[in-house]
């Protein structure tokens, strides 16, 4: 079997949710695939624009959804440019699901605090999704999401719809200047807001993923908050090409992130050197 | 006893092989005082002596610097794959250094935990590795201190050893060796042993202490101040396998590759952020060094390095594995002063 090779996917429906960036649902072209394809939230594929390359993203569906496989992307690069002119129809590449995944099964029964900033939220989203779809197993959910603006917020849709579930809190923050008049979240950034928020900590579990500089300055809240390192996650994001542990691009330290992560508790990270 | 062929013999038998269809690699003189491992049309062109070792490694022969993976067409809407023929034509590497052999075996478990490269497998099994135990060494030759030695057999199918009297004396290590050379010796009393080895040394627990340590130790910035990031180290390595998957062709049709790629190029590891975890060059050659002597060990069981020294040769400015080792022992005993 070519290991490099991908499977070709239909694209089913193209959403546009700020300036830059899309998500894309696509479904296998070959149904039986579609049907038997497996993934726990977390994990994450390599998409390609054929004739312009691959890249790696998160697959932020529910693992619980059957009928597609989605991802979202920031037109960023040459690939991402290429992806941004894809409409439903089109063909594209994928290749997965690759990596660990969130310890869902371990979170049975806790508290979750899901904590995101800008484009991050769609790593997020699966787990959110997942939990809301499992909801009798897991406790109190908090989200607390931020972005530099009002129009860089994703799935904005949806951060209104998770509000209207019981037990469901979601706090939306924007940095400041960020907001519009009609703007009736909190201003700030997140660090700043989670540690407003006061957010209960018991039994809980926290996933926080975003930009390394969201991620150093959260860390602290969450432990003062009283989380211990083990129940505090994130996903790394480090450049991959192959995603199967050959092509030495992702390693951090001792880990090949494409494999034996790219998820990790902070007491894994507290391991690792400073390598993401 | 001992089997025993004449170089006049040697080179009828590969042209026999040429003639049969087998690709048949070796050393070769490109321009005068350049030798590279480079496939063979006669064997005619195969250098044997008169030079320490070729400026390249023999991994291309299993792992080529630019492979097609598979290639893609745009047929109106509908894109179609076309899967590449994984080759078929036998291969002999002859001639290959006992450090050029022991990388292959390296490599394998790289390619192959999980998910298993077949481009990587069929190469490997369709090529024998005919390696000659080396003679001479120079400065930069250091297998002895990664545990291998001029006559080392690991990744060998058979080894020649140059008996000076125009003959080899063929020690035949696997099947595949046997089956090359079966019926194609005389028995012989001579026996050939590799002369003189290098005789360099690495502390291998002074590097693991040293790369365990202070991640952000200065030292890595300073001792490889110098490093200009030009990759010549990572291409001309048997050890070194980073790769890149490009595409080459425009959205009409083209092929997916694989090319060689280095961790001390800038935009290795810089994220589609902006943001790059080794902005510096000493974070790349730490990372070179650890990945050699630390993680790749620790993962696969071997150190990956065969001393072969092709790092440095092959250096603008004279760096490469060896000296930045020596210079890691030197701190390590305190030889150095701290930064």
């Amino acid at each position: 079997m070519n290991i490099y090779k991908p499977d070709l996917m239909d694209v089913l429906e193209v959403n546009q949710h700020t300036a830059d960036i899309k998500s894309v649902k696509i479904a296998f072209k070959d149904k039986s695939k579609q049907q038997d394809f497996a993934f726990r939230v977390g994990q994450f594929g390599i998409f390609s624009a054929f004739g312009y390359g691959e890249s790696t993203f998160n697959i932020c569906s529910s693992s619980t959804w059957k009928d597609y496989a989605e991802f979202c992307f920031r037109r960023t690069g040459k690939v991402t440019e290429a992806l941004w002119r894809i409409e439903p129809g089109d063909t594209i590449g994928f290749r997965g699901p690759y990596g660990n995944h969130y310890p869902t099964d371990e979170w049975e029964g806790k508290n979750l605090i899901f904590i995101g900033g800008g484009i991050a939220m769609p790593p997020i989203r699966c787990a959110i999704w997942y939990a809301l779809e499992n909801r009798e197993k897991y406790g109190r959910i908090t989200i607390v999401y931020g972005a530099r603006t009002v129009g860089d917020l994703v799935y904005r849709d949806e951060l209104d719809k998770w509000a209207g579930y019981k037990d469901v809190k979601v706090i939306r923050c924007v940095d400041p200047g960020g907001e519009t008049p009609d703007w009736d979240g909190e201003v700030g950034f997140v660090p700043a807001v989670l540690e407003k928020a006061s957010v209960p900590a018991d039994n809980s579990v926290a996933l926080v993923i975003g930009p390394p500089i969201m991620i150093k300055f959260s860390l602290p809240v969450l432990s003062k908050m009283g989380l211990a390192d083990k129940d505090i996650y994130t996903s790394l994001e480090n450049r991959m090409k192959c995603g199967v542990g050959k092509c030495g691009r992702c390693n951090a330290g001792p880990v090949y992130v494409c494999k034996e992560g790219p998820v990790f508790n902070l007491e894994q990270l507290k391991r690792l050197p400073e390598d993401y | 006893m001992s089997a025993v062929i004449s170089q006049t013999e040697l080179r009828r038998l590969v042209d026999g092989w040429i003639g049969q269809g087998v690709q048949v690699a070796g050393p070769r003189q490109v321009k005068p005082d350049h030798v590279l491992y480079a496939l063979l049309n006669e064997s005619g062109q195969l250098a044997m002596d008169g030079f320490v070792r070729p400026a390249n490694s023999i991994k291309e022969f299993v792992y080529p610097r630019h492979e097609k993976l598979y290639g893609y067409r745009l047929n109106e809407k509908e894109i179609e794959l076309t899967d590449v023929e994984l080759p078929a034509k036998p291969q002999v590497v002859l001639a290959a250094r006992p450090c050029d052999a022991a990388a292959l075996p390296i490599l394998d478990p790289l390619f192959n935990w999980d998910f298993q490269d077949d481009f990587y497998n069929r190469r490997r099994e369709l090529t024998t590795v005919v390696t000659l135990a080396c003679n001479n060494h120079d400065a930069h030759c250091f297998c002895t201190a990664v545990g291998l030695a001029p006559d080392a057999e690991r990744g060998s199918d058979a080894m020649l050893f140059d008996l000076g009297d125009g003959s080899y004396e063929v020690r035949c290590l696997t099947d595949k060796g046997r089956k090359l050379f079966d019926g194609k010796t005389q028995s012989s009393d001579k026996v050939g042993q590799a002369k003189a080895a290098p005789k360099k040394t690495i502390d291998l627990e002074k590097i693991r202490s040293f790369i365990n340590g202070d991640f952000e130790s200065p030292y890595w910035q300073e001792l490889t101040l110098r490093c200009l990031g030009c990759g010549s180290c990572a291409f001309t390595c048997p050890t070194c396998h980073c790769f890149d998957i490009v595409d080459e062709g425009n959205a009409a049709g083209g092929e997916r590759v694989r090319n060689w790629d280095a961790c001390q190029f800038c935009l290795f590891t810089k994220h589609a952020s902006g943001h790059n975890p080794r902005t510096a060059q000493g974070q790349r050659q730490r990372q070179r060094v650890t990945h050699k002597f630390g993680i790749y060990p620790d993962k696969f069981g071997d150190i990956l390095c065969t001393g072969c020294g092709n790092c440095t040769r092959n250096c603008p400015v004279s760096l490469g594995i060896f000296p930045v080792l020596d210079s890691i022992q030197k701190v390590e005993t305190g030889a150095v002063e701290a930064a």
